[in-house]
């Protein structure tokens, strides 16, 4: 059973008591205390989510395979996919994204609002990457031949920026 | 005991039926007993290129819902005795049969016939599924431009997601010529976004209009897509032949001419 307390607020140790004498009187099992404090739940709330972020970042799993046109796949964690995503195609995940290949679709990380989540890829040729709430997109006339080397995507000032994969962008990385 | 292969694309336009036509003839060419049939319900036209459509009395609409038996529907080719149409009806639509009944279809044809082709038709709904019901293995034709290539994308995600046993590519109308010029993308580039085995590559040849408004397929013949075609019919019986030089399309005397022409 729960229980809630209302009207006046009281301390934790006087809910302790309370607790306590229902416990001796009666055979009631008391199983929680629901809170009704707005601003208490609202704090949980954050923390929770921002858990979860955090979470989400640090923890990943792997896909092999090649994401054909009209694939879409969504992430509760980091993912490391082993293979291409092509044109057509969609990643989503909470927290960051690696192609260990080419990615030539729709990346979308930090899906819940994570603005330190990055996209990283072999072969960086995304339609559309989106971190958080910021979109990019490739340009309309197609760049000749760029060198083929890994780069990254990050969030920084509101826009999004791809750059070669160097030790001094690796340490600028926060989870 | 038959192999069922259909021929798909996803884009419409890319040759299937051609394809369809131009192979399973081949195959009858090279003394196999091959049945043909038409699944693009409602907009038939593989009769017409193999210009049977005279001969279509029941079809598989027909078959499929007792009306008739198998042996009355298939029309036999005005040029080899060991090849079989089955034709599509033209007055329904696709939801007229179900995969379930293409499998019962093609599980009894196998008994009988070595290879069966099923012509698929474009898109990715009904005639998709049931083209692709009972098949063994699948053929994806393309041609070398970024639309074809991105539904051709989706169709083999489709297909992998089907667990289909075996995919190759035809790589179809491609011109040499603009490849050379960068203007198109070249076979290799097509098969490094699809990532599937090759089958063979269909040189853009004038003499399929011709074969196709004739209503006789071209395999076989002394043209760039015969050979083309004949190629990838002796790959599927398990030959190992070697992709064509499809540069190699000037004779000594257009050269010579060329030159001075040129001048």
């Amino acid at each position: 059973m729960a229980i809630s307390f209302e009207g006046r607020d009281l301390t934790n140790e006087e809910q302790r008591e309370i607790l306590d004498i229902i416990q001796e009187n009666t055979d009631m099992h008391i199983v929680c205390i629901i809170d009704n404090d707005a601003e208490r739940e609202e704090l949980f709330r954050k923390t929770l989510e921002q858990r979860l972020m955090e979470l989400a970042n640090n923890t990943g799993q792997f896909y092999k395979g090649i994401l054909r046109s009209g694939a879409s796949l969504e992430f509760e964690t980091s993912v490391v996919i082993i293979g291409d995503v092509n044109h057509g195609a969609r990643v989503v995940s909470k927290g960051n994204i690696i192609v260990l290949g080419a990615l030539k679709g729709n990346a979308f990380a930090g899906a819940t609002g994570n603005t330190n989540s990055f996209v990283v890829a072999l072969d960086m040729r995304p339609m559309q990457i989106r971190i958080a709430d910021t979109i990019a997109r490739s340009p309309d006339k197609p760049v000749k031949e760029e060198s083929k080397e890994a780069k990254i995507a990050f969030l920084e000032d509101g826009n999004i920026y791809i750059e070669p994969l160097t030790k001094s962008v690796l340490q600028d990385i926060s989870l | 005991m038959g192999e069922v292969i259909v021929v798909t694309s996803g884009k419409g336009g890319v040759g299937k039926t051609t394809s369809t036509a131009n192979i399973g003839t081949g195959l009858a060419m090279l003394d196999k007993k091959v049945v043909l049939i038409d699944t693009d319900i409602g907009l038939r036209n593989l009769d017409v290129v193999m210009g049977l459509e005279n001969r279509i009395v029941y079809n598989l609409v027909d078959v499929i819902e007792g009306n008739c038996r198998i042996r009355n529907a298939l029309i036999k080719d005005k040029r080899y005795p060991n090849l079989y149409l089955l034709p599509s009806a033209q007055t329904r639509d696709k939801t007229s049969v179900s995969p379930e009944q293409m499998k019962k279809l093609s599980d009894e044809l196998k008994e009988e016939f070595d290879y069966i082709l099923m012509d698929c038709p474009a898109g990715i709904e009904q005639g998709f599924k049931n083209a692709i019901a009972g098949a063994d293995r699948a053929l994806v034709v393309t041609t070398p431009e970024v639309s074809a290539v991105r539904d051709a994308d989706r169709i083999i995600g489709l297909l992998e997601a089907n667990e289909m046993k075996q995919t190759h590519l035809i790589v179809n109308r491609l011109r040499m010529d603009m490849v050379k010029r960068g203007d198109m993308m070249s076979s290799e580039d097509v098969c490094e976004i699809l990532a599937v085995d090759l089958i063979g590559v269909v040189p853009d040849d004038e003499n399929i209009v011709i074969s196709t408004n004739q209503g006789e397929p071209l395999v076989g013949s002394d043209t760039m897509a015969g050979h083309a075609f004949m190629n990838i019919c002796r790959r599927i019986i398990g030959e190992d032949v070697p992709l064509l030089d499809l540069t190699e399309k000037s004779s000594i005397f257009s050269k010579l001419f060329g030159k001075y022409r040129k001048n």
